[in-house]
């Protein structure tokens, strides 16, 4: 342990000097804050065109009332989630892939090599290293949403959104360790350098963006601009009858998106912070029972990249000969 | 009288504040094979640079087979053939690919013919479709080699040609260098560590030292000048240090 | 010329012999040849979705699909021009110039009388000839396979659409294939030119868009265009300034106009000509590079 820990501790000093990993975190930062920015000026225009909506009636003489559209602190958050699921992924590997490449290029491996160090030390003291980096950067990215929730979308935050956010931030750290020991794995297995990170990169295309954006482009509702079944002034009942007759054709959709660990994420911040409809303002305990199951699979999937990193990470594959 | 092949006149360079080369003024006649020596960071690899256009002078100029490297760099690489250290190629190519690139670059349009010539010549023959990634440390600098006479330069420069090769490597290189120039009347320009290198192949040496030239004569008439039971080594340190 | 012919080839030879980059390449054009089956199923379902709410008189409305063109299968296939291919043509264009520098062959070349313009061009080419091969027989399976779906050869009007869309997607991978070529020979560590390049361009891809139209990032990978903000005036104003930046929204757009997408209308002249402006753009930076630039170490 005391090994690992020294690995850790080493990683940690180097990455608080790596200027590229500071820019990387920043971007993280101007794109959350950007999206809560536009999230909260695209909810103060809907408010407008409300409100233009109902003096118009009034004044017409018309005594029909329509619902003010409502905002939902943890909503803002949404482009925020989503910019973590994607380049919060890609910053993941490019960290986990220059932890292993800089010890191979430098010849620093050898040193570390040559001392009397156990098996899983080199690789458990990196992705403990990084695992607490993507603490630091989760809790501070946790504090600038709600910052920005805040000052920026000047909406009310409460005790239980502090909660449902810390809860959302869980589930990003898992993910964000996941690509990470993905990436330390596939870079110490691979004699090329760049072919890792290449491979990772394929992986986070395949995974990230190219599965969840077959299974969104397959789902029926999104197929003309402003839904299908909106188009069609289709209520939500029967538009849930409609599709149980697709239930086949929704089950591959379904299943080609839960094979992606982004899906997983998605749907579990989603539907912590209230962003997907159906468990907004639900009490904790029932989004819980409802999401228990991507909780395992998204702590399983973390766990298992961790166990790849560990095995993948050998003295052997470490060494081989640099092609 | 021989034309010179190499003519520097106040050749330098600088790196910021810092003086790699000091004003160099120097000939080295047509089919000579020249010894530049030096220890690490005096300056041997920066003249080669300066030499073969790869850096431009901070003041100065040199003129290699008749060509200015300030005022006509392209007819300099023209004519001349280069080997840095450590010379490494596409490891994704094989040998004759890398070749025929090399060739092509230097202006010969159909150069299979050529490559095998050379290769012949080389003693390096079998190898044409493998990928040069497999090959050993010796193998590379004979490919090194290849590509730096493929356009029949008619000045050579290597840049430490021996380094890191084993002594059956140092042995068949220092042949070639010799037959490159009895059969070609190629000019070499050589940098190395290796004094024993430069007394079976070198007829002239330079000495470098913290960037100025403390030494320039033939090696018949360096070895002339001490006594006969002095090798090169002792020499060179007794230069060397007197310069210092 | 010699130089740019040299250079173009030996480009070719190096891609093609890079295993990661054939991985690339493959998994390209499979996204490609699934992406009309994807758009067929998907279609299939949604008309029997549409002919099920029919049946039950839920709606009166016509059927939005009635009059979908035959084109309507590939347009899955802009949004992978724009993940895959521009990320493929990164990836491309960061090992064109990092090859010589890793390898340290900078110097053998620069050695010789090679023009740096030249050279530089020369690789350009090369690359360009690759995604050119790897869109022609994306164009050829899409043609293939959407005539299969439709029951007919298509037509010389579809035909000439579909090599259009081909031609715009290389202008933007292009576009990206230079941007990794020029951070290929600035970056001092390998992992800074292949990382700036993708963060460059998923700035272009979800940050400029998203300030500019209130789309969040993953709308923005679905083919139909997300709606445009209820009272857009302040989006509108941003998005005037983002608008041109946001190339991979202008190559969307004209793509979609190209492949008679009825949802985007208008001409798509503009964005071509704002394409085919920064690829001209780009590729004069990058042959601008001077010597010393090539022949800069990496740290990494």
């Amino acid at each position: 342990m005391n090994d690992t820990w020294i690995v850790a501790e080493k990683e940690l000093r180097d990455l608080r000097r790596d200027r590229l990993f500071a820019l990387l975190i920043a971007f993280l930062g101007v794109a959350t804050l950007v999206s809560v920015a536009v999230a909260s000026a695209d909810f103060r225009n809907q408010l407008d065109a409300y409100n233009v909506y109902v003096a118009n009636l009034a004044q017409s003489g018309s005594t029909v009332t329509a619902a003010a559209p409502q905002l939902f602190p943890l909503k803002l958050l949404r482009g925020g989630i989503e910019y973590l699921e994607i380049l919060g992924a890609l910053f993941a590997i490019v960290l986990g892939y220059g932890t292993i490449a800089k010890e191979k290029y430098r010849g620093t491996l050898a040193l570390f090599l040559s001392r009397p160090v156990s098996r899983f030390s080199f690789a458990g003291g990196k992705v403990l290293g990084l695992s607490i980096v993507w603490l630091g950067v989760v809790a501070a990215l946790t504090a600038l949403s709600l910052l920005a929730v805040v000052t920026i979308g000047h909406a009310p935050i409460q005790g239980i959104d502090v909660a449902r956010l810390l809860i959302a931030g869980s589930f990003a750290w898992l993910y964000l360790v996941f690509w990470t020991a993905l990436a330390v794995g596939l870079t110490a297995l691979s004699s090329r350098l760049s072919t890792g990170l290449i491979v990772a990169l394929v992986i986070w295309l395949a995974f990230v963006l190219v599965i969840p954006q077959i299974g969104d482009t397959m789902d029926p509702d999104n197929q003309v601009p402003g839904g299908l079944f909106a188009t069609l002034q289709i209520q939500k009942s029967n538009e849930l009858a409609v599709l149980a007759q697709f239930s086949a054709f929704d089950g591959i959709r379904n299943g080609l998106e839960v094979s992606s660990v982004t899906k997983h994420f998605e749907r579990l911040t989603f539907a912590f912070l209230g962003i997907k409809d159906q468990y907004n303002q639900q009490p904790l305990s029932r989004v819980w029972a409802a999401m228990l199951p991507y909780a395992i699979t998204l702590t399983a999937a973390t766990a298992a990249s961790v166990l790849f990193a560990a095995l993948a990470t050998t003295r052997r594959t470490l060494q081989r000969k640099q092609l | 009288m021989t034309p010179s092949a190499i003519s520097t006149s106040a050749l330098s360079r600088n790196f910021g504040t810092h003086q790699a080369l000091a004003p160099l003024t120097l000939d080295v006649p047509t089919g000579e094979v020249f010894g530049l020596l030096g220890h690490n960071g005096a300056g041997k690899t920066t003249t080669v640079n300066l030499l073969t256009t790869l850096l431009e002078p901070t003041s100065g100029d040199a003129i290699i087979h008749g060509h200015s490297v300030k005022a006509d760099a392209a007819g300099v690489r023209g004519s001349i053939g280069y080997l840095p250290e450590n010379v490494q190629f596409y490891d994704n190519l094989t040998l004759l690919e890398n070749l025929r690139f090399f060739a092509r670059l230097s202006g010969l349009r159909r150069p299979d013919a050529r490559i095998r010539d050379v290769l012949g010549f080389l003693d390096f023959t079998g190898h044409d479709n493998h990928r040069v990634g497999t090959f050993s440390k010796g193998m590379r600098q004979r490919v090194g080699i290849a590509q730096a006479v493929l356009h029949s330069p008619e000045v050579l420069f290597l840049d430490e040609p021996t380094s890191g090769l084993d002594p059956e490597g140092v042995r068949t290189l220092r042949e070639t260098i010799v037959r490159l120039n009895h059969e070609f009347g190629m000019t070499i320009f050589m940098n190395t560590h290796l004094l024993s290198e430069v007394t079976k192949t070198c007829t002239s040496i330079g000495i470098l030292n913290h960037g100025r030239l403390v030494h320039h004569d033939s090696l018949r008439n360096t070895l002339a000048a001490f006594p006969a039971d002095e090798s090169l080594e002792d020499i060179y340190f007794q230069l060397d240090s007197a310069a210092a | 010329m010699n130089t740019l012919l040299t250079s173009a080839r030996h480009e070719v030879l190096c891609t093609l012999r890079a295993r990661v980059a054939l991985l690339l390449l493959v998994v390209f054009l499979g996204m490609v040849s699934l992406s009309s089956l994807i758009g067929w199923i998907t279609n299939t379902t949604v008309t029997r979705v549409y002919a099920k709410i029919l049946a039950d008189g839920l709606t009166t409305a016509p059927n939005p699909f009635a009059g979908v063109s035959s084109l309507y299968y590939s347009r899955n296939s802009v949004i992978y021009v724009v993940l895959i291919g521009a990320l493929m043509a990164i990836i491309l264009g960061v090992q064109a110039t990092l090859r010589d520098r890793k390898s340290a062959t900078t110097d053998l070349v620069l050695s010789r009388p090679v023009n740096i313009v030249l050279r530089l061009a020369g690789q350009f080419l090369g690359l360009g000839a690759v995604i050119a091969s790897v869109l022609a027989a994306s164009t050829v399976i899409s043609w293939a396979s959407i005539s299969v779906i439709v029951g007919a050869p298509l037509g010389i009007d579809p035909t000439l659409r579909l090599v259009g869309f081909a031609a715009l997607s290389w202008v933007l991978m292009m576009i990206f294939a230079l941007l990794g070529m020029l951070t290929g020979l600035y970056s001092r560590k390998e992992t800074t030119a292949l990382l700036v390049p993708f963060v460059i361009w998923s700035a272009v891809a979800f940050v400029l868009p998203q300030i500019g139209t209130a789309a969040r990032p993953v709308a923005l990978l679905n083919p139909v265009a997300a709606l445009a903000p209820s009272d857009s005036t302040s989006f509108d104003l941003v998005g005037a300034i983002t608008g041109p930046f946001a190339i991979t929204e202008q190559f969307k757009r004209a793509a979609s106009i190209v492949l008679r997408d009825d949802s985007v209308t208008g001409s798509p002249l503009a964005s071509i000509v704002l394409l085919v402006s920064v690829l001209i753009a780009i590729a004069w930076v990058v042959v601008v590079t001077p010597r010393r630039t090539l022949r800069s170490g990496l740290n990494e």
